[in-house]
């Protein structure tokens, strides 16, 4: 539905613009649908989770599954509405590289804090407290099972899918109430030119597909002496692998509307996607094995090459000069 | 020539004679790491009219460099995370000796030298640690390691010896990073910047810390007048929809913060790459390399705007500010260009 929905915006939408890439089409197309299913299923799941919070409830988690693929397929898109108000780490804390979901979780159960019944005062705890990578703990880590308090627990799990929802509606209103239309009409404060606005998508594009290789793989393959397996993403539901594959498809898609369906470029996302799947590894546990290890540091690097491939083929034609300094970051 | 140089390089390894003087080599005015067009990396040279002094290969990406300030001597950082640093002979481009970051840490790529050149500071990621700390290195006795102490913050990046001759400011950037995972940043919905001052046994003297609308603003570099205003540039990890200055000034005498609309979000791009301030502190330079811009600005005023693409490079002559670009340019304070076929890398320092 997803790929018939770009094909008939494409057909509909304005000439591709001066510098190559129709932004409008990758607004409309690629985007306004990714928010918009992360906004449905995040209000699916907290709908859900209104009646059903215990964690061995299989709807509760079948709709914590399909809301959190939702946001990895949006999860590359890390400018506008998503950084407002610190919304998208408010989804995803992720990498938490000071353990501190699971500290924030303890205070709040230990304090029973009464946040947990009222929306604008759970918006202001912890930010690690909050969001899939939070509910994940509560649904998944037996050192956060209801024990004892199955109520406290429960209005916590309720309470995270509430916000959940609320931050995913509030990201897909801007993006449909202005913001999308603030990125297609360059020639504003935010996008001066339409080179600006594909400079935005592009970086977007390079930085999702950097953050898969060297978030998503990088922590958990650590180094070889040392690997760390238990830093895979979402090891406790089983979804590490699973969210580099919604991410590179997702990737894939945002390529091809940058890229004018690039055969090479397609190519390139095939062939790591097929590695990927064939990698029979959910949780990358094979990080700390030789030949697993070997495998997966395959994978990492066609998500390398890919990148490469982007910035060769794909950058100038959007008027993105490979700047030597614009590009470093430091 | 080269019978000269081996002798003098002989003459050094035996630690027996004075090394050469700023004033006995007379150029180079700058030196720059830069990319070669066959994609090597190299550290440069540069006089005062634009032209290359030297050119040395270096094993990976440079960054920036710190003069020595009595002996023609530089350290030139590896690029983060990297872990070398080499030590120049600036009359020949020849190296005379190596640092390597002890096993956990890493260089970030910023350097300074104690008044009488007797110490180095580096800026360092303790990266297990997730904590940022300053190495100090005995030059006079080959630059051996005598051991590190806090930074005051995560992730700092460049650092700078202030004029009393007895402290260093340090930019902690905020940001953690972990050679694992490359240069992804691992911390942005938690990053504290911070602006911190130390003695050169690493007691913390002061630090200052931007309100929190400016928090994930990350000061990453200093330029230093004579009077001891700091100049701080910063680079902006939100969205950039939203508008805030970019470039700062801390008095510490007068304990004040003045912050520079003109050098904002929205004009530069979220994106300072470097910055200079002439010797009086009156003028300062910045510059953003994503907007492709020079600004120089007299007091907090904007004097001046030249777009010029991929420019970085900055430093404070004392007839006006020097800059170089990603495509190769010099450019003389007098607008003068010199094209060389060398990608120059963010900084330009001046010796």
């Amino acid at each position: 539905m997803r790929h018939l929905l770009s094909a008939i915006v494409i057909a509909l939408s304005s000439p591709a613009g001066a510098d190559g890439a129709d932004i409008r089409a990758i607004v409309v197309g690629h985007i306004l649908p990714g928010y918009q299913i992360l906004a449905t299923e995040a209000a699916d799941l907290a709908a859900t989770a209104a009646s059903e919070c215990a964690p061995n409830s299989p709807d509760l988690i079948a709709d914590f599954n399909t809301a959190f693929d939702a946001w990895v397929s949006v999860s590359h898109l890390r400018f506008g509405p998503s950084e407002q108000q610190d919304r998208a780490f408010a989804l995803a804390f992720w990498p938490d590289t000071r353990g501190s979901i699971p500290k924030a979780l303890a205070t709040l159960l230990g304090d029973q804090d009464p946040a947990v019944s009222d929306p604008d005062a759970f918006a202001e705890v912890s930010i690690a407290a909050r969001g899939f990578y939070a509910l994940e703990f509560l649904l998944f880590d037996p050192q956060f099972a209801p024990g004892d308090n199955p109520e406290y627990h429960c209005a916590l799990v309720q309470a995270i899918t509430g916000d959940i929802a609320l931050i995913s509606a509030a990201i897909h209103d801007d993006w449909r109430g202005g913001y999308g239309d603030v990125m297609s009409d360059a020639g504003n404060d935010t996008y001066r030119t339409p080179t600006e606005a594909a400079q935005q998508l592009f970086t977007a594009l390079s930085t999702g597909l950097e953050f898969t290789a060297n978030a998503r793989i990088g922590r958990p393959l650590g180094t070889f002496d040392r690997p760390r397996p238990n830093r895979a993403e979402a090891r406790r539901s089983g979804r590490s692998l699973s969210h580099v594959i919604l991410s590179l498809t997702a990737t894939k898609d945002l390529s091809a509307l940058m890229s004018a369906d690039s055969a090479a470029v397609a190519e390139a996302f095939d062939t790591a996607l097929q590695r990927a799947e064939a990698l029979d590894d959910p949780i990358f546990a094979g990080a700390a094995d030789p030949q697993g290890r070997l495998r997966i540091e395959v994978l990492q690097q066609e998500i390398n090459d890919i990148r490469q491939l982007l910035a060769e083929s794909v950058g100038p034609s959007l008027g993105i000069a490979a700047g030597f300094n614009s590009l470093d970051g430091d | 020539m080269a019978n000269r140089r081996s002798f003098i390089a002989g003459m050094f390894a035996a630690g027996a004679l004075p090394r050469a003087t700023w004033a006995q080599v007379g150029s180079p005015a700058f030196l720059s790491a830069g990319m070669a067009p066959d994609g090597t990396f190299v550290l440069c040279g540069l006089s005062r009219d634009g032209q290359i002094t030297f050119q040395r290969s270096l094993p990976a990406r440079g960054h920036a460099a710190a003069a020595h300030p009595v002996r023609a001597e530089a350290v030139a950082f590896a690029r983060r995370p990297g872990t070398f640093a080499i030590v120049l002979d600036c009359a020949t481009g020849t190296q005379t000796a190596q640092l390597d970051a002890p096993y956990g840490r890493h260089f970030y790529g910023h350097g300074a030298f104690s008044p009488d050149g007797d110490l180095l500071f580096t800026t360092e990621n303790d990266f297990d640690a997730g904590r940022g700390v300053i190495g100090v290195w005995d030059v006079s006795d080959g630059y051996r390691r005598l051991g590190e102490v806090g930074s005051g913050g995560v992730g700092p990046h460049d650092i700078k010896l202030m004029p009393d001759g007895a402290s260093l400011v340090i930019a902690n950037g905020g940001i953690e990073t972990h050679p694992e995972t490359g240069r992804t940043k691992l911390n942005i919905p938690t990053m504290r910047p911070n602006l911190s001052y130390i003695d050169f046994d690493g007691q913390l003297l002061d630090q200052i810390e931007l309100d929190p609308a400016h928090r994930k603003n990350s000061i990453r570099h200093l330029a230093v007048s004579a009077q001891g205003s700091v100049v701080f540039a910063m680079q902006w990890q939100g969205d950039l929809t939203e508008d805030l200055p970019l470039l700062g000034v801390h008095n510490s005498t007068a304990g004040t913060v003045d912050l520079v609309g003109d050098a904002s979000v929205q004009t530069m791009n979220g994106y300072l790459g470097s910055v200079a301030v002439s010797r009086n502190g009156a003028q300062i330079a910045t510059t953003s390399p994503r907007s492709g811009t020079l600004q120089i600005f007299e007091g907090p005023t904007l004097r001046s705007e030249t777009r010029l693409r991929d420019i970085c490079g900055v430093a404070a002559t004392d007839t006006g500010f020097y800059a170089t670009t990603g495509t190769g340019l010099a450019v003389a304070p007098s607008g003068q260009r010199v094209a060389h076929p060398v990608a120059w890398d963010n900084h330009l320092v001046p010796i």
